[in-house]
C-alpha cells in the first residue's frame, strides 16, 4: 500500500468512524429513553448500540494505525497514545487521542459492567458525552477534507443527529421501569405508618 | 394452552428481532467498509495530493511564484511538497 492509499484510508476510516460514532450516540440516548414498538424491541436498540459502538472501535483502530503508519506524517506510536505529544498538529491530534481513549475507557467498562457495578459504570459512560465532541472538534481541526462540501454535509448530519438525541434526552424524562412498584410500595409504607 | 401460546410467539418475536439485530449490524459493518471505499474515492476525487504537473517539474519541495502555472505537490522523491498557487493541503493529516 502506497503512501496515499495509507492517507485516503485515514480520511475515509475517519469520517465512517465519525457517522459510527454518531449512531451509536443516538442509539445510546434511545435506550436510555427506552425507545421500543411492536416492529421495533427494546433489546434492539441496546444490542445495536453495543454492536456498533465495538464496530466504531475497530474502525477507529483502522483510522489510528493507517495514520501513524503513514510515512508522510512520522506521528509515532506514542501520538497514539499519549495525548499532545505529536509534534504534528499537537492540539489537534492530542483531540482524537483523548477522544479515542475516551471510548476505550467507555467499551472497556461495559465489557466488564457486572464486575465493576453499575454505579461505577454508569458514571465512566457518562464519559460518552464528552469523547463525541471532542472526535468532532478533533475531525474540525486537523481533517484534510472537513471544508469540502461533502464531509460537511456529514459532519453536519452527525452534529444534527446527536443534537436532537441529546435535546430529547434532555427535555424527556426517561421512563422509571419500577415506577408502579414504587408507587405500591410507598403507599403500603404510608398505611402502616398510619395504621 | 393460552400461555403456551403467547410464550411461543414471544419467542418467535424474539428470534426475530435478533436475527435483525444480526442483518443490520452485518449490514453496518459492510456498509462501513464500503464507506471507507467510497469517502477515499470521493476524498481522493476532490482533495488528491497528487496534482500531475505540467511544466516537467522534479523537484520534491517545488514553489511557483505565478498564479496560472502548476507546479507537482507531491513528488516520488520526497514527501515534502507546497504549492503557493494551490494553497491546499497535499498529503498526511488524517
Amino acid at each position: 500500500m502506497n503512501n496515499t492509499a495509507l492517507w485516503y484510508t485515514t480520511r475515509g476510516a475517519g469520517a465512517v468512524s465519525l457517522v459510527l460514532l454518531s449512531a451509536v450516540v443516538v442509539l445510546g440516548v434511545l435506550s436510555t429513553l427506552r425507545f421500543e414498538s411492536t416492529s421495533w424491541p427494546r433489546f434492539l436498540t441496546t444490542g445495536l448500540h453495543r454492536n456498533i459502538a465495538l464496530t466504531a472501535v475497530v474502525f477507529l483502530a483502522l483510522h489510528i494505525v493507517t495514520a501513524v503508519v503513514d510515512p508522510f506524517t512520522h506521528l509515532g506510536w506514542l501520538a497514539a497514545v499519549v495525548p499532545f505529544s505529536s509534534y504534528y498538529r499537537t492540539f489537534w491530534l492530542g483531540l482524537g487521542t483523548i477522544a479515542f481513549e475516551l471510548l476505550l475507557a467507555i467499551t472497556a467498562t461495559s465489557l466488564v459492567r457486572g464486575l465493576i457495578g453499575h454505579a461505577a459504570w454508569r458514571a465512566i459512560h457518562w464519559l460518552a458525552y464528552a469523547s463525541w465532541p471532542v472526535a468532532v472538534i478533533h475531525g474540525f481541526g486537523t481533517g484534510t477534507d472537513t471544508w469540502s462540501g461533502w464531509m460537511l454535509v456529514i459532519d453536519l448530519f452527525c452534529i444534527l443527529a446527536v443534537s436532537l438525541a441529546v435535546g430529547t434526552r434532555l427535555l424527556v424524562q426517561s421512563p422509571d421501569p419500577l415506577a408502579d412498584d414504587r408507587a405500591r410500595f410507598r403507599e403500603r409504607v404510608s398505611r402502616k405508618v398510619t395504621k | 394452552m393460552e400461555n403456551a401460546n403467547a410464550n411461543d410467539s414471544r419467542i418467535r418475536a424474539r428470534d426475530a428481532a435478533t436475527r435483525m439485530l444480526n442483518r443490520i449490524t452485518a449490514g453496518v459493518a459492510f456498509g462501513a467498509i464500503a464507506g471507507i471505499g467510497l469517502v477515499g474515492a470521493v476524498s481522493a476525487y476532490t482533495i488528491p495530493g497528487v496534482v500531475s504537473s505540467t511544466q516537467g517539474a522534479t523537484a520534491g519541495a517545488s514553489t511557483s511564484s505565478g498564479s496560472t502555472s502548476s507546479s507537482a505537490l507531491q513528488s516520488s522523491a520526497t514527501s515534502v511538497s507546497s504549492s503557493s498557487g494551490s494553497g491546499i493541503t497535499v498529503s498526511g493529516g488524517s
